[in-house]
């Protein structure tokens, strides 16, 4: 790190695994040869190395409770801290709400960095969630695999009974990670009225500038006519 | 039957419910050109619904692009028989049933015919007619009436882009596309003002020669001259047409190949041509470069903002300019000059490499782009004149359609070879600049032909025994006053008019 502002980093793990965190200072830094200590929380680590301007440490993830933050803390004339968060891969996915219309079809998609060992999604019942289960609901949901990373549900026929928020949730070796997704379902009358509005607004405008131009030809004709009528007197 | 006509100016009004035309042409050239770039943000929902890749899906913006501009011959076609308004209103309907029919859509080939192909053919139909009209009802202050029209495009990018955002995020998808249908009717409203300004079809169409830009003025006084001297030549004209209709005569009505041998006309198509290789490229990648300089996503997009906000003012703005004094006789120059420009900022873009260089590139990029765009048109009509410029317009944009849709890819392989965006943005300054320094050497050529040709055309005036063949007598025609039959007939009455009166005093 240059500045004094501390610096962190997400590092996905999803399988047991061995993991080199590396801090390097920089080359024009003030600090020169500082005093580097490895923590986790509290409890400082160890087994840590060194080459010229740089401090590894190496550490073996078997569990999920080894996951966590790890920083590394250069002491001299500043202070620098570094954070590497371990964590499980996050889930990608749609932010806003999807919205769909009754009989339609909603599609929610799971995409994650690494593919985890299985994938299951589940609609909130109350305050619990239940899972979704493919042989009772067959002509409902549909479970597709994009690819190991990515995973889909399709729900079929919707309703408004429809309406609520399913989670997907990736279950990898060190833990899972999950991810919500609300479900809108409208009635075809919702985008029917400002439709109907804005159709009625065409029709009225052409209407009004057809009107216009009739009785402004009428006017040119009707000043013709006493033209004429002045020439002939 | 003929007082009010013949009390008309020799010309188009330049004003008055001109005014109206211009708003309409606004409406109709802004949705033409921003909807295909509206519609980028339901692109990814549409991707995860129908589960295809990114690629697949911006076919739909291609085919649409590449309708909209393929089908401008039709376009001109269809202008040449009905005029712009019918064309227009079907145009806007066309579109609406599009879009409404899209909401419905089960597969994404559903949506390439109903968004590419129907909503672009509208689109197309809406383009070419309301640039068309201008050029009729317009001619002193034709550049000012073009910079405003081609404002819409800017504007109606700034309003789409949110309203879009607002009904994606309140009616999905599909009902957004049935709303935005309904949005696309207004077309038909901006149809309905562009009021038919000749009498009849123009089916009867000479051949006329460019003329030498002198002035203005000096044309249109000649004009007065000349129609007293050649009122004999109408009659030559529709004897001789009634004989020589063929199969080639009649294409030609519809569509005038001719143009291919009109200097000017080719000068225009091979530079043009030859820019919009690199004309939409940096647009559509200013975002992506400016993310991947590590600027954020919202930076990002305030980037293309003020593009389009100096867009905005700088069409209407670049219309005045066109229109003064002294640029209008040599606008041919300042758009080529305005094309250099162009190129010019893109090859200096690798060298801003901090947010507020990107700003600093972005106005400028948006200045240049619009000084190109509102007189893209005007420059054309320029050229050919407005009677010719109906099949010109058509010619021109289907020879653009396949630079414009190569453009962008050619783009998106150098940054995918090189992993840097500078090589665009170098080769897209560069075809600009040599775009731009063509047009500027071809149009001196030119222009000097037309001097000479004009000079050559006064001795012969001058020259009380020369024969005036009908060739000739149409030469001696003004390109901006209309040409066509119907037109002529009240000026000819008015002539024998006066005859009479004088005879009866």
């Amino acid at each position: 790190g240059v500045s004094g502002t501390a610096l962190q980093k997400n590092v996905s793990v999803g399988n047991p695994t061995k993991v080199e965190l590396t801090c390097k200072l920089d080359d024009n830094s003030k600090l020169k040869n500082p005093q580097v200590t490895w923590k986790r929380g509290n409890e400082t680590i160890s087994h840590s190395s060194k080459t010229q301007n740089s401090w590894t440490v190496q550490l073996t993830i078997s569990d999920g409770s080894q996951l966590g933050s790890y920083s590394c803390i250069l002491k001299g004339e500043v202070e620098v801290s570094a954070t590497f968060h371990l964590q499980v891969p996050k889930i990608d996915g749609k932010e806003r709400p999807i919205i769909t219309y009754e009989g339609d079809l909603a599609v929610m998609v799971c995409k994650t960095e690494y593919a985890p060992m299985a994938w299951t999604w589940y609609r909130t019942n109350g305050t619990e969630l239940v899972a979704i289960n493919l042989s009772s609901h067959t002509n409902k949901f549909r479970i597709k695999r994009q690819s190991a990373n990515v995973n889909r549900l399709e729900i079929l026929k919707l309703t408004k009974k429809d309406i609520g928020v399913y989670w997907c949730e990736a279950a990898f070796r060190l833990g899972s990670s999950k991810r919500s997704f609300e479900l809108r379902v409208l009635s075809i009358l919702a985008p029917l009225k400002p439709f109907i509005a804005i159709v009625a607004e065409v029709v009225i405008l052409v209407t009004t500038i057809a009107l216009y131009e009739v009785y402004s030809k009428r006017k040119e004709e009707e000043g013709e006519r006493e033209f004429d009528q002045i020439e002939q007197l | 039957p003929f007082p009010a006509e013949a009390g008309r100016a020799p010309g188009p009004p330049d004003g008055g419910w001109g005014w109206m035309v211009v708003f309409g042409a606004f409406v109709s050239i802004g949705f033409a050109y921003a909807f295909p770039k509206g519609l980028a943000i339901f692109f990814k929902e549409i991707q995860d619904f129908f589960g295809t890749s990114y690629s697949e899906i911006a076919w739909v913006s291609s085919i649409m692009l590449a309708t909209t501009y393929g089908a401008g011959p039709i376009s001109s076609i269809l202008v040449n028989r009905y005029g712009s308004r019918p064309v227009v209103m079907f145009g806007g309907l066309l579109c609406g049933v599009g879009m409404i029919s899209a909401a419905f859509c089960t597969s994404i080939l559903q949506l390439y015919i109903c968004v590419g192909f129907i909503t672009g053919f509208g689109l197309a139909l809406n383009l070419q007619p309301s640039v068309i009209i201008i050029g009729k009802y317009f001619l002193k202050r034709r550049p000012i009436a073009n910079g405003l029209a081609m404002a819409g495009s800017p504007v109606m990018l700034c309003t789409l882009a949110p309203l879009n955002q607002f009904l994606f995020d309140n009616f999905g998808w599909r009902g957004s596309f049935l709303i935005l249908g309904a949005i696309l009717l207004n077309c038909c409203v901006a149809g309905a003002l562009f009021r038919p300004i000749e009498a009849g079809t123009a089916l009867v169409k000479t051949q006329v020669a460019e003329e030498g830009k002198d002035a203005l003025k000096g044309k249109i006084t000649e004009d007065g001259k000349e129609m007293s001297g050649a009122l004999n030549v109408p009659m030559e004209n529709e004897t001789e047409e009634e004989e020589g209709k063929d199969c080639f005569e009649k294409i030609n009505q519809y569509l005038d190949f001719s143009l291919f041998k009109h200097r000017g006309f080719l000068i225009y198509l091979i530079g043009n041509v030859l820019m919009f290789l690199g004309f939409f490229a940096p647009i559509v990648f200013l975002a992506p470069y400016a993310k991947h300089t590590g600027i954020d996503e919202y930076s990002a997009a305030f980037l293309l903002s003020i593009l389009a906000i100096v867009d905005m003012v700088a069409r209407p703005a670049t219309g005045i300019v066109a229109n003064s004094k002294w640029v209008r006789p040599r606008i041919q120059y300042f758009f080529s000059f305005a094309i250099a420009f162009n190129g010019a900022c893109h090859l200096l873009c690798p060298l801003a490499s901090s947010y507020t260089g990107l700003i600093v590139y972005s106005s400028f990029f948006g200045l240049a782009f619009g000084m190109v765009c509102a007189m893209l048109f005007e420059t054309l009509m320029d050229l050919v004149g407005a009677a010719r410029f109906t099949s010109a317009v058509g010619l021109v944009t289907i020879a653009e359609c396949c630079t414009i849709l190569l453009g962008p890819p050619i783009g998106g392989i150098l940054i995918d070879t090189f992993g840097d965006y500078k090589y665009m943005f170098i080769k897209c300054g560069a075809v600009m600049v040599l775009a731009g320094t063509f047009l500027f050497i071809m149009n001196y050529y030119n222009y000097r032909m037309l001097a000479k040709e004009e000079k050559e055309r006064k001795t012969k005036e001058e020259d009380p025994k020369s024969v005036r063949t009908g060739n000739e007598g149409r030469k001696n025609w003004n390109n901006d006053s209309t040409q066509d039959g119907p037109e002529l007939e009240p000026l000819r009455d008015e002539g024998e008019g006066v005859k009479k009166e004088m005879n009866g005093t």
